[in-house]
Parts: structure tokens; C-alpha cells; sequence
């Protein structure tokens, strides 16, 4: 195409500015909502405020100052518990949810249906539901349902020791399901003739699960392991609404201390040097994650 | 009668020629009970917003019972006028209406641009948008926040249409559903002389009506179930959406039965459009789960 002569050039210059001009108008909603606003968190950390006009620069200040918040290490610490008690509770309920309705001829349809169904509620709403489940006392959904075996009542959330498991326990309800359909489709496209020449080896069925299944949908486990660990990490509505991070501090997450300097305070600097530090180490875990889990394979 | 539909089993680890031990045919039996235990459980709780609501305060708060003792409609409709709910829908059927308006012309016509006329450098592009699936959403929006502040479009709608409009997912889905049209017939449009704008509107989308359907069924629900950044455009505005109202509840003086109608009417649309687009919803939830 080079050697051509200009109206040849011309051509192809005047498609690719009206290929780009298409693309212009995705191109500005895509600065201003997605990338601009990561590059704006940087400069914005750097930076005194008041309000949202810029005040001086600071340099690393802002940083150093969120390490003195006494907010900032109880978050810190209770995301890690969070993505410890997402991997306990949340990680292998959908492989075995999958695994058992991949089993099933009756009503599969159905299944898949129900199980999916909490995905698509609101987040808000359901985790105000949730907290008339976890009422202390006995008119509280959870304490009526242990009173019909004969448990006494508990205080659920109230107890520090029990607020970040149970909040991983509703976020596990919400988005189990739509997970578990997921490695359905990944089940099913092993290939049966797999399963039928363990059978005939004499391969039981946990053999066969343990040494089929598991390794045909591996690389469905690896992906959604680190999406689950990145989306366990900026847990926010869960703890904001059920908990307001309490009792005393005992589910604070690392989001909710940048809602607090934003919104609670409307120091935006502070806000987006906490921003800054969660997006480093999320890209960073996902990099390293990558990195390891190549090599392995 | 249960056991014979398992000889057309055609996937897990179970195969049909299993169902002659007694073992497997328990266990086949107990996956089922717990598959039906998993949709019970999965479903119990919206149920009983609604079972719940039907009690009135007094009930609710000393009769340590699931079901409600009578179902009066009146006491919703004494609710919905009560909170004056009839304004939340409003406020929130036009954030969803011009969220699913951007949703799907801005992300339609970024796809067409990378799918269909690859003009020099769209690799590039279609590279910064994957990337954008994988970055945290939520750590960049307090610089969002300030920046729609500066521009001066907080307590609009505005912003909250236009942010759907940038919505990586829904780009991969048009460009994958684009790059299968025929060629041909986006070709004789461009030999009729319709420039590309007219190529997208006259030929392009209408030929893609069961993606556009895909993403209109995802952006309405994503648009109705946005919270944080309604939340904090249009908070004490005239213009709170459902669940904007629904997070004030928190802190004011409505009693629990109100605060359980007023969940109770902010998942009813959600469940309907569920019901209603079950089999849409069914066939993207790969694609769209992997996303979220």
C-alpha cells in the first residue's frame, strides 16, 4: 500500500479518520469515567485540598499521614480477614455447587435458575435484608428459623469475633451461584469420554472428580481465584450498611476508610492516596499472580 | 421412574452405566435434595421480604414467626403513598432510561469503530479498554467524584447516563456480535453512501437487536442497582433514585416494616425483569459473571 500514489493514500487516510471520529465519542466517556480518573487519583494525593480545588503540593505527605489514622491498620488487618474467610467460605461452595447440579437430570434447568437468582438483586437491598436476618433476639429471621430446632438465640453480628465471617457468608449468598454457573460451563466441556475411560479403568466417583474435574476446569479456578480476591478487597456496602464498620472498629474494610475521608469528611486527597495504595497493591497482586501461576503450569 | 432419565446423562462424573450400583443412585438422589435445598435457600430470603411486609409493626416485632397472620395489599399501597415511592420509581426510570440509551449506543458505537472499521491504532484501543476490565473500579472513584464535581454536574442525571456509556464488558460483547455480521451488507450500505454514522444506525444495529437486547437487560438492572455514585450526585436532591432512599432509610424514623416494603418494592422490578428475560439472562451469565 505504501508504494501507491496519493489518491490511494488518501483513501485510506480519509477511512482511518472517519474509523477514529466513530471512535471519538467512546474514546472521551472512557477518559473522563475510566482512565483519567486513575491518573487524577495520583495527582490528587499529592496534593493538599480544600474542597475539590488543589490546594499545594505535598509530595508523599498524604500517604504518611493515612499511616497515622488509627482507622487505617484495623482496615488493613480486617482485609486480609476478609479475603482469608472469602477463600474458606466463598471459594469452594460454587466449585461444589457447580459440581452437584452438573450431576443432576431433574429440574436442572431450575436449579440453575435459583442459585443464580441472588446475583441479580440489588446489593443495597439485599444487604439491608440481611440485616433483619441477623436481628439479635428472637423475632430476628436467623433466630426464628434456630428456634424451630431448638437453639437459643444468637447475637450475630454484634459479636466482633463473628461480624467479618457473616458478612462473607451473605456476600457468598449473592454471588455463589452466578460463580458456580460459571464452572458449570467450564464441567461442561470436559469431555465425556474422559469420565467413561476412568469408569472402565475402575476409577470411583471421587477419583474421577478428584482427577478429572478438578484438572479440566483449573484454569476457571486460577482466573476466578485472584477476580474473587480483587473484588473481596474493596468490600464496601457490606460493612458501610450492616456494621458501619463496628463494633468497635471490627469490620472496618479498607474502603470504607476511603469512604470516610472522602465523604465524611471531604478530604479527597487523603481519599485517593488510600485509593492510590488499594489499586498498587491490586495490580501488583495480579501481576506476581499471573507470574506464579504461569511458571506452575 | 427418578432413575431412568439418568441414561441420558451427558456430562459429570456420573455416568448412566453407574445407576445399577445402589450407591450411586443414593447419592444421585442426595445431590438432588441438595440442589434443592441450594434454590431454597437462595430464593427464602426475598420471599420473606415480601411475607414479612405483609405483618404491620406490632407483629413483627413480638410475634417470633415467619408467616404474617393476614395479607393485606393496603398496608404496601398505605407505604408506597406514605414514602412517596411513586417519585423514587420516577427518579429512577429516568436514570435507567438513559443509562440503557448510553449503554447501548456509546458502547455499540465504540465496538462498530473497533470491530468493523479498525481504523490504523484500534489495537491500542481495544488493549486500554480490555485493561480497564481488570483495574478496581471502585479505587478511582473518588477522583471521578471531584471531577464531575469540578465540571459542575453533580445533582444530575447526566453523569450516571454517560458512565454506562463506558462500560468495557458491554463493548466486548457488541465488538464479538459485530465482527459475525455479514460483511457484505455493512459493505453496500458504505456503496450507497451512508457515511459510517448512518452504517452504524440504519444497518449495523438493527441487525444486532439480540445483543442490544443482552446489554439493555444488563444495563437496566446494573442502572436500577447502582447505589455509591447516585449516592453521592443526587442525595438530598429532588432527584434520589430507589436506592439512594433506600440507604436514608438506615438512620431515619420509618419503622422496620416500612424500611421491608420500601426492599420490598426496590427488588420487585429487578424480579419481574428476571422473570420476564429468563432465558436471555441465562445464556449470557458466563460472560457476564466472569466481568463481575
Amino acid at each position: 500500500m505504501r508504494g501507491k500514489k496519493s489518491p490511494w493514500n488518501q483513501a485510506v487516510l480519509k477511512r482511518n479518520i472517519s474509523g477514529w471520529l466513530i471512535l471519538l465519542p467512546g474514546l472521551i466517556l472512557f477518559s473522563f469515567f475510566v482512565w483519567e480518573p486513575l491518573l487524577e487519583s495520583v495527582r490528587l494525593s499529592l496534593y493538599t485540598a480544600r474542597g475539590v480545588q488543589l490546594q499545594e503540593f505535598v509530595g508523599l505527605q498524604n500517604y504518611i499521614d493515612v499511616f497515622k489514622h488509627p482507622d487505617f491498620a484495623p482496615a488493613v488487618i480486617n482485609t486480609f480477614k476478609y479475603t482469608f474467610w472469602s477463600l474458606v467460605i466463598g471459594f469452594l461452595m460454587p466449585i461444589g455447587m457447580a459440581a452437584l447440579i452438573t450431576e443432576t437430570v431433574h429440574l436442572k434447568g431450575t436449579f440453575r435458575l435459583g442459585v443464580y437468582f441472588p446475583n441479580i438483586m440489588p446489593g443495597l437491598a439485599m444487604v439491608l435484608m440481611w440485616g433483619y436476618f441477623f436481628t439479635p433476639g428472637k423475632t430476628g429471621v436467623l433466630n426464628i428459623l434456630l428456634n424451630l430446632v431448638g437453639i437459643s438465640p444468637q447475637v450475630w453480628l454484634t459479636n466482633p469475633n463473628m461480624t467479618i465471617p457473616l458478612i462473607i457468608v451473605i456476600l457468598t449468598w449473592k454471588s455463589a451461584g452466578a460463580t458456580a454457573l460459571i464452572y458449570m460451563a467450564s464441567m461442561g466441556n470436559i469431555s465425556p469420554q474422559l469420565y467413561e475411560a476412568a469408569a472402565i479403568d475402575g476409577a470411583r466417583l471421587w477419583s474421577r472428580f478428584r482427577h478429572i474435574t478438578i484438572p479440566g476446569i483449573m484454569g476457571t479456578i486460577k482466573m476466578l481465584l485472584i477476580l474473587q480476591i480483587i473484588a473481596v478487597f474493596q468490600i464496601l456496602y457490606e460493612p458501610l450498611v450492616l456494621t458501619n464498620g463496628g463494633p468497635n472498629n471490627a469490620s472496618i474494610s479498607i474502603m470504607q476508610v476511603v469512604y470516610r475521608y472522602a465523604f465524611q469528611n471531604f478530604n479527597y486527597p487523603m481519599a485517593a492516596a488510600v485509593s492510590v495504595m488499594i489499586c498498587a497493591v491490586l495490580v501488583l497482586l495480579t501481576v506476581l499472580y499471573f507470574r506464579v501461576t504461569r511458571e506452575t503450569d | 421412574m427418578f432413575f431412568k432419565k439418568y441414561r441420558d446423562k451427558e456430562e459429570g462424573v456420573i455416568r448412566s452405566f453407574d445407576m445399577g450400583s445402589p450407591g450411586v443412585k443414593v447419592a444421585a438422589a442426595v445431590i438432588f435434595i441438595i440442589c434443592v435445598v441450594m434454590v431454597i435457600i437462595a430464593i427464602f430470603p426475598s420471599v420473606w421480604v415480601f411475607l414479612a411486609s405483609f405483618k404491620d409493626i406490632k407483629e413483627f416485632r413480638r410475634n417470633p414467626t415467619i408467616f404474617p397472620s393476614t395479607f393485606d395489599i393496603a398496608k404496601f399501597i398505605k407505604t408506597w403513598n406514605d414514602l412517596d415511592f411513586f417519585q423514587y420509581y420516577i427518579n429512577s426510570m429516568i436514570s435507567v432510561t438513559g443509562s440503557v440509551i448510553c449503554a447501548i449506543f456509546f458502547n455499540g458505537l465504540m465496538a462498530y469503530g473497533l470491530g468493523i472499521l479498525k481504523p490504523k491504532g484500534h489495537k491500542i484501543v481495544f488493549a486500554m479498554v480490555l485493561w480497564s476490565l481488570l483495574i478496581p473500579a471502585t479505587t478511582s472513584l473518588v477522583a471521578l467524584f471531584v471531577n464531575i464535581n469540578r465540571i459542575g454536574l453533580n445533582g444530575s442525571f447526566v453523569p450516571l447516563w454517560l458512565a454506562m456509556g463506558a462500560n468495557a464488558f458491554y463493548v466486548v460483547l457488541f465488538k464479538q456480535f459485530f465482527e459475525q455480521l455479514p460483511k457484505s451488507l455493512i459493505e453496500a450500505a458504505t456503496l450507497d453512501g451512508c457515511g459510517n454514522l448512518q452504517t452504524f444506525t440504519r444497518v449495523v444495529l438493527p441487525l444486532s437487536r439480540p445483543i442490544m437486547m443482552v446489554v439493555a437487560i444488563f444495563a437496566l438492572n446494573a442502572a436500577w442497582s447502582d447505589f455509591l455514585l447516585p449516592f453521592l450526585l443526587l442525595a438530598n436532591t429532588p432527584k434520589e433514585t430507589v436506592m439512594v432512599r433506600l440507604f436514608a432509610f438506615r438512620t431515619s424514623n420509618a419503622t422496620d416494616v416500612e424500611v421491608l416494603r420500601a426492599i420490598a418494592f426496590s427488588i420487585l422490578p429487578p424480579i419481574i425483569l428476571f422473570a420476564v428475560f429468563q432465558k436471555q439472562i441465562m445464556q449470557n451469565v458466563v460472560s457476564a459473571g466472569i466481568k463481575g
